[in-house]
């Protein structure tokens, strides 16, 4: 009886630690993990995480989003553009990707809009 | 009732996963200065067109607001204390070639010639207006019965005071006196009570304007809001 307890609770840590080991795998752990970074305004390892979770599933829009956000949050704009392209091509209906689409747009005009001739600059 | 609020239910706990995978997050953005400079220029601020001079006649509150004094105080403090820019001093009976904008913006050779005699690389001009309206009237509003906790509408008397500004910046090379920018800011603000003080609501309108403004001549920061999912 003990052995056979033995042998299940070792089949069960086992199997709990290739599950933990597996979730690690998954682009939701990452979002997960990188929107509680980005919460706390840790954006650099925010977007680490979720570049992370964009190689795991390239087609999911939620990773897209998030990777634009954090590349917006660390001035990368350019790129941060092509991430939410990139998201809302891939679910063109969520109104959350729409919306940050629609007023990083605005920011990004008006950023890189340029205006008169420089007097010095040299 | 209970297939409905089964339904209800249903409904709601297949909106949960969705209201719970998303969060708000604030960003900082920057935004980069309207004018390409160095940070290090002379400027020269010259007066304004005061488009609110014909009103003057008519609203004797507004006599007690020296707009232009006003403005160009705030201004001159406002881009020594948050800009690396040179304020060059103007002679102070010094007269704008033309009261008006278009023609003020067409006068480069006015502004070469200012540009020449003060050494200022940049010079800073453009048009106020400033107005106060008081407002009185009904308005409906919502009011819950203490008796019997219903909601019923009533129309109540209001007096407001509002308040509106409007610039337009003109921005000149100093060394060619042509125009390099032209940008109009606006604020309205809306107090409760009728005759609200002039010079508070005309500082409270350049308080508000005050990023913007800044913005012409330096980096500021601007916050944003996006959403991200959780899961």
């Amino acid at each position: 009886m003990k052995k056979l307890a033995l042998v299940i609770g070792t089949a069960l840590l086992a199997a709990g630690c290739g599950g933990s080991y597996a979730r690690t795998e998954k682009a939701e752990t990452q979002i997960s993990f990188g929107s509680a970074v980005a919460r706390r305004g840790l954006w650099r390892e925010a977007a680490f995480r979720f570049e992370k979770a964009v190689e795991k599933e390239p087609s999911n829009a939620r990773a897209h989003n998030n990777l634009a956000v954090a590349l917006e949050a660390s001035g990368e704009f350019a790129r941060a553009l092509a991430e939410y392209k990139k998201a809302l091509e891939l679910d063109p209906n969520d109104s959350y990707i729409r919306r940050n689409y629609a007023r990083f747009a605005e920011f990004y005009t008006s950023y890189t809009r340029t205006t008169g001739k420089a007097t010095g600059g040299s | 009732m209970r297939g409905v609020l089964a339904a209800v239910l249903v409904a709601l706990l297949s909106a949960l996963p969705a209201l719970a995978g998303v969060t708000q997050v604030k960003l900082k953005l920057p935004l980069k200065p309207r004018l390409p400079l160095r940070g290090n220029e002379k400027i020269a601020l010259a007066p304004f067109i005061l488009a609110t001079e014909a009103e003057k006649a008519r609203d004797r509150r507004l006599q007690n607001v020296d707009l232009q004094a006003e403005f160009q105080r705030f201004l001159k403090k406002q881009i020594e204390k948050k800009t690396k820019l040179e304020v060059v001093e103007l002679p102070t009976d010094l007269k704008l070639p033309t009261q008006n904008l278009s023609e003020l913006g067409r006068s480069s050779e006015y502004w070469r010639a200012m540009g020449v005699q003060t050494g200022a690389e940049i010079i800073v001009s453009g048009s106020l207006e400033f107005r106060v309206e008081d407002r009185s009237g009904y308005k409906t509003e919502e009011y819950v019965s203490p008796i019997d906790g219903r909601t019923y509408y009533r129309q109540v008397y209001v007096e407001q005071t509002g308040f509106l500004f409007d610039i337009v910046f003109l921005v000149f090379d100093g060394n060619s006196g042509e125009k390099i920018l032209q940008d109009e800011f606006k604020d309205f603000r809306q107090t409760g009570g009728r005759r609200a003080d002039e010079l508070q609501g005309l500082f409270e309108n350049l308080f508000s304007l005050e990023n913007q403004i800044l913005n012409l001549f330096v980096a500021r920061d601007r916050e944003a809001e996006r959403y991200i999912f959780t899961d």
